[in-house]
């Protein structure tokens, strides 16, 4: 082209310079568009997938923790509310350096090896993601401020409030009302799908007592709500909710005060008190001692805490109440019954007691209490003496006659052998042995010398405080027996208590004689404390007699009982490996029993009470007894602070 | 083709010594100075919304916008003859200023790049290379015939490596790549073989593999990773990607309405109000808006376009050319990276993103611009 024109430099430059502004513009619009389609290609053909991205980001569904139902006593305490605390949580998802971040709250916070050791459980078996894990429960207001100081430094961690269980009597009732603790994985994997998507937003379910028992009632049901979140995972607004329904309130049977009392008279014993209202099955007081603050496992107890609980051996966490004891000489008035409804013996029959009995051709001596005390017997005996004077020579006798498979078959309609009670699944059945029993579970046959023992409850046959309780007020209701139950009703939403109601079996089993026969067994037993000393006969006051004068207080209403003694080392023979074996050197003495019950025609209150390595029945466990009557039966004097007071103090 | 351009921008001719008010000697060009603006006030708008409704930061950010435009209509008064003369000095000192920095300068996200003088606002020398090199450049080769010979383009190699490897030395890739690139762009302006530049494309081709074993550090390797697969780590390194897409694709094409955007508001766009400020418009004002802001910018690069091809000399040519060419750059290098057609850069959105220095030298080079076109003389035929 240079020949054609010959354009001067200037020009030349010029149009080079032209030349590649637009081969510049060209790339420019080439560019350009290759950018405007990639945008129209996000923001119109894929609009839908990101718009759903960014929704997923931002909206999440969360679980709604109902409140826990509240439970009353009968008298309209509160034995277990719900109360706000403040934990340490964290998203994992948000959380940039876990490990990290951890380790930096050590210094901000008290968080010690074992809270993070449960923080990893709890995360390992948290079920949704991008939800909120507690790191540590109960953060201090000191605790909450230096975590809002280092919040910067701590992305994906929140405080959360919560309310948690809180059981305001602490020790007192802690094995009738169990309490909760957080949810376990086995616990998860028992439950049905449906059961499993309750708990999706609740750290904790009954465990123990009444709080397990009734898990289905108290808990409530989950709400759930959509929230927007921001990247750090903090909640900006709720755009739907589906509200939780809350737990039902419920009412038991239980009385705080007598709880109280049962529990201040037991002393410094180890041991149970049950006391059960007659006429309904109603549980009145449930103890066992030692006992332990519930409180402690509400938020996740710790080591350190367990073995504190732990270190005197007396296993406090063990619910003595519902445990199986070998029940010494409370048996006899059922064992008296039972030769009544069988016709062995009438209110007649009168035997020889020599001191001892022996076995027809045998030449074993069996013998009776008084062989001790002076190598006699009662002489002439019926069965109404027999009972007030606790004669063993007269049930040794009566159980041979009987026969251990009739006395089986009898003591079954009283409720022992099986967990009668209607709520409390955790109780002890019981051992009421027979010779299918023995063939079954031993493996040998019953050999006739065993039979004698049955007779006095010194020999196989085991019973709960509760069972013993629960018999104790069939005979307080003229034979009639009401299965022990907790829970009385629930609270409705306009504050009603609706009363709740159980079928109610026993009574339908039982095989009673004439009531004529029931009333002089109900008297023989209010003989065992009342009657006094017979200046013209020797042994014809009652067995717990003695204590009750040598209280000095009269009693001011008709009581009846019977007195009971298990010997300690007979029981290690008869049940070996039941029990701890270190606690057995400790000392032979003896456990303590008593049942008891208002005599009156309409029977209020039955008791029975185990005192562990106690001593006589008569002398240690009737005090225990005779308290929870007079806290019941008589006007208060007391207020319950310094009943439970006296409780704490003892411990 | 120069006649008819001549003739367009008659009617910006002026008499430099000419008589007359003081408006009419005030040198400035409407056109681009409204294209600006209307840039600036919308990435304002952008920008109160990108920061979470932050007034302070709106009101730094408008003052630096006021410093700009003064710098910027400042510069436009200066002859355009002022520049050429000074090329050699000012590329000279701009050099001078970097050695000062690789001694006593401050450090920022790893880069010593920065200058505290008492009195002054913090900024970093580099910055102003993006105008030295085209300048010294064009000032070079204005004195040469073009195209320019294989000698010429050495000097030229010469001229750009110098402050790319101070740069380098300071540990701001960015910057250095964009110093390069003005450079370049002069070079290709001026004319050089097209031979040569597939060459020299094929040369980086070549190399490219080399530079991946040997040279490349894991971090950009790790970008260039993420660039292709963000999902590879989608809460680490592609995090960034894959929220400003989930951004952008959700804004649709009205988008989500000014101060709407869900993961602009809740925090999900890191870096929102700076490199990533694009996401939020394109959240917030969908389509249309990012339609807009490109609109705006070809507004502006095809006034800058108009100046350069009606200027009158080498020199003003092929400085015009690189300033705009620079600002296409930018702006576009910004654009696809944040909407995940380049790998991540670390280049903020001109006029838009949050900083105040970044805003004042884009302007400084408008204000060259601007000088450019209003210093012209009537040529002799």
């Amino acid at each position: 082209m240079a020949e054609k024109f010959k354009l001067n430099a200037h020009e030349t430059e010029t149009l080079i310079f032209s030349r590649r502004m637009i081969v510049a513009g060209v790339f420019i619009f080439a560019l350009l568009s290759i950018l405007i389609a990639w945008m129209v290609y996000l923001q119109i053909f894929r609009y839908d997938y990101f718009a759903a991205r960014s929704d997923g980001n931002r909206l999440h569904s969360q679980y709604v923790s109902p409140n826990r139902g509240l439970i009353y006593d009968r008298n309209g305490e509160l034995m277990a509310d719900n109360r706000p605390i403040f934990n340490l949580t964290v998203v994992r998802e948000t959380a940039a350096d876990l490990n990290a971040s951890l380790e930096m709250l050590r210094s901000v916070i008290n968080l010690s090896d074992d809270d993070i050791e449960q923080y990893r459980t709890r995360q390992s078996r948290r079920a949704v993601p991008h939800t909120s894990v507690p790191v540590r429960y109960q953060l201090t207001e000191e605790e909450i401020a230096s975590i809002a100081v280092n919040q910067h430094l701590l992305p994906g961690f929140a405080v959360e409030a919560q309310l948690v269980r809180h059981y305001p009597y602490r020790e007192i009732a802690a094995h009738a009302l169990g309490y909760v603790s957080e949810i376990n994985k086995e616990e998860l994997v028992e439950m049905s799908e449906e059961q499993a998507s309750n708990y999706r937003g609740t750290n904790q379910i009954g465990k123990t007592g009444i709080e397990k028992t009734y898990e289905d009632l108290l808990h409530g049901r989950v709400g759930y709500e959509t929230v927007e979140k921001n990247n750090r995972g903090q909640v900006m607004r709720v755009l739907d909710r589906t509200d939780p329904v809350p737990g039902r309130d419920i009412v038991l049977h239980m009385d705080s005060y007598l709880q109280a009392v049962a529990e201040s008279a037991l002393g410094e014993h180890r041991g149970a008190v049950v006391a059960i209202d007659p006429a309904t099955g109603g549980v009145l007081a449930m103890v066992s001692k030692p006992g332990y603050d519930p409180n402690l496992f509400v938020t996740g107890i710790s080591r350190a805490q367990l073995s504190e609980l732990n270190k005197t051996g007396h296993t406090p966490l063990f619910n003595r109440a519902i445990a199986s004891r070998v029940p010494g000489s409370t048996i006899k008035p059922f064992i008296g019954l039972g030769g009544l409804y069988h016709g062995v013996i009438t209110p007649e029959t009168v035997i020889i007691d020599p001191g001892y009995y022996r076995l027809p051709g045998r030449s074993r001596p069996y013998y009776d209490w008084t062989w001790w005390v002076d190598k006699s017997g009662h002489g002439a005996i019926d069965l109404r003496r027999a009972i007030y004077q606790s004669c063993n020579t007269y049930f040794y006798g009566l159980a041979v006659e009987m026969g251990i498979d009739r006395i089986h078959d009898y003591l079954l309609t009283f409720g022992f052998g099986a967990n009668d009670a209607i709520d409390i699944p955790e109780a002890s059945a019981g051992i009421v042995p027979s010779t299918a029993w023995k063939q079954e579970n031993r493996g040998e046959v019953w050999y006739a010398g065993e039979t004698p023992y049955e007779g006095i409850g010194n020999g196989i046959f085991q019973a709960t405080t509760l069972q013993m309780a629960a018999a104790a007020a069939a005979i307080a209701n003229h034979g009639v027996l009401k299965q022990p139950r907790m829970l009385r009703g629930t609270i409705g939403n306009d504050g009603e208590i609706t009363d709740v109601i159980f079928e109610d079996t026993a009574a339908s089993k039982q095989l009673l004689p004439s009531p004529e026969q029931v009333e002089l067994v109900r008297n023989a037993m209010v003989e065992v404390i009342n009657k006094p000393y017979d200046p013209e006969h020797r042994r014809h006051e009652g067995s717990a007699y003695p204590t009750l004068r040598d209280s000095g207080r009269p009693l001011e209403y008709p009581m009846a009982g019977k007195s009971g003694t298990a010997q300690v080392v007979q029981f290690q023979v008869d049940s070996a490996g039941n029990r701890d074996e270190s606690e057995v050197p400790e000392e032979f003495r003896t456990h303590a029993m008593f049942i008891a019950f208002d005599a009156s025609a309409q029977s209020r209150i039955a008791v029975a009470v185990f005192v562990e390595n106690g001593g006589g029945g008569g002398s240690v466990a009737f005090p225990v007894a005779r308290a929870v009557l007079d806290a019941y039966l008589l006007p208060r004097t007391e207020t319950f602070d310094e009943v439970s007071a006296l409780g704490s103090n003892a411990q | 083709m120069a006649t008819i351009s001549r003739q367009l921008s008659n009617n910006f001719y002026r008499l430099s010594n000419g008589p007359g008010a003081i408006w009419q000697s005030f040198r400035v060009d409407t056109p681009l100075v409204f294209f600006l603006f209307c840039l600036a006030s919308f990435g304002l708008m952008v920008l109160f919304s990108a920061s979470g409704e932050n007034i302070s930061d709106v009101r730094s950010q408008a003052a630096a916008i006021v410093v700009a435009f003064v710098v910027m209509l400042v510069v436009a008064q200066l002859d355009v003859h002022f520049f050429r003369r000074g090329a050699p000095l000012m590329f000279a000192g701009g050099c001078g200023l970097m050695i000062v920095v690789l001694f006593f300068g401050a450090e920022t996200n790893g880069a010593k790049a920065w200058l505290d003088l008492p009195g002054l606002p913090r900024f970093q020398p580099a910055e102003i290379e993006k105008f030295l090199v085209p300048m010294l450049l064009a000032w070079y080769l204005s004195t040469r015939s073009l195209p320019p010979r294989f000698k010429d383009l050495l000097i030229c190699g010469v001229i750009i490596a110098l402050p790319v490897g101070l740069i380098l030395m300071q540990n701001d890739t960015g910057t250095a790549l964009m110093v390069m690139m003005s450079g370049v762009f002069v070079i290709l302006l001026a004319g050089i073989s097209w031979r040569i530049v597939i060459a020299g494309v094929a040369a980086l081709a070549m190399a490219s593999p080399a530079w991946w074993i040997f040279v490349a550090q894991p971090h950009q390797k790790n970008r260039i990773l993420t660039f292709f697969d963000p999902y590879r780590d989608p809460t680490g390194a592609g995090y960034n990607i894959i929220q400003s897409q989930i951004a952008i694709g959700s804004g649709g094409v009205q988008g989500k309405g000014w101060l709407n955007g869900a993961q602009s508001q809740l925090d999900f766009i890191p870096e929102s109000n700076t490199d990533f400020i694009l996401a939020v418009l394109a959240e917030e004002f969908g389509l249309l808006g990012v339609l807009f802001l490109i609109a705006l910018y070809v507004a502006v690069i095809g006034r800058g376009f108009f100046i350069a091809l009606t200027a009158q000399d080498t020199f003003s040519r092929l400085l015009a050319g690189s300033i705009v060419l620079t600002f296409f750059f930018y702006a576009f290098v910004n654009m696809a990276m944040v909407s995940g057609l380049m790998p991540v850069v670390g280049l903020p959105l001109p006029l838009v993103s949050k900083g105040g220095t970044s805003i004042v030298t884009l302007m400084l080079g408008f204000g060259i611009l601007m000088s450019i076109q209003t210093h012209k003389r009537v040529l002799p035929r």
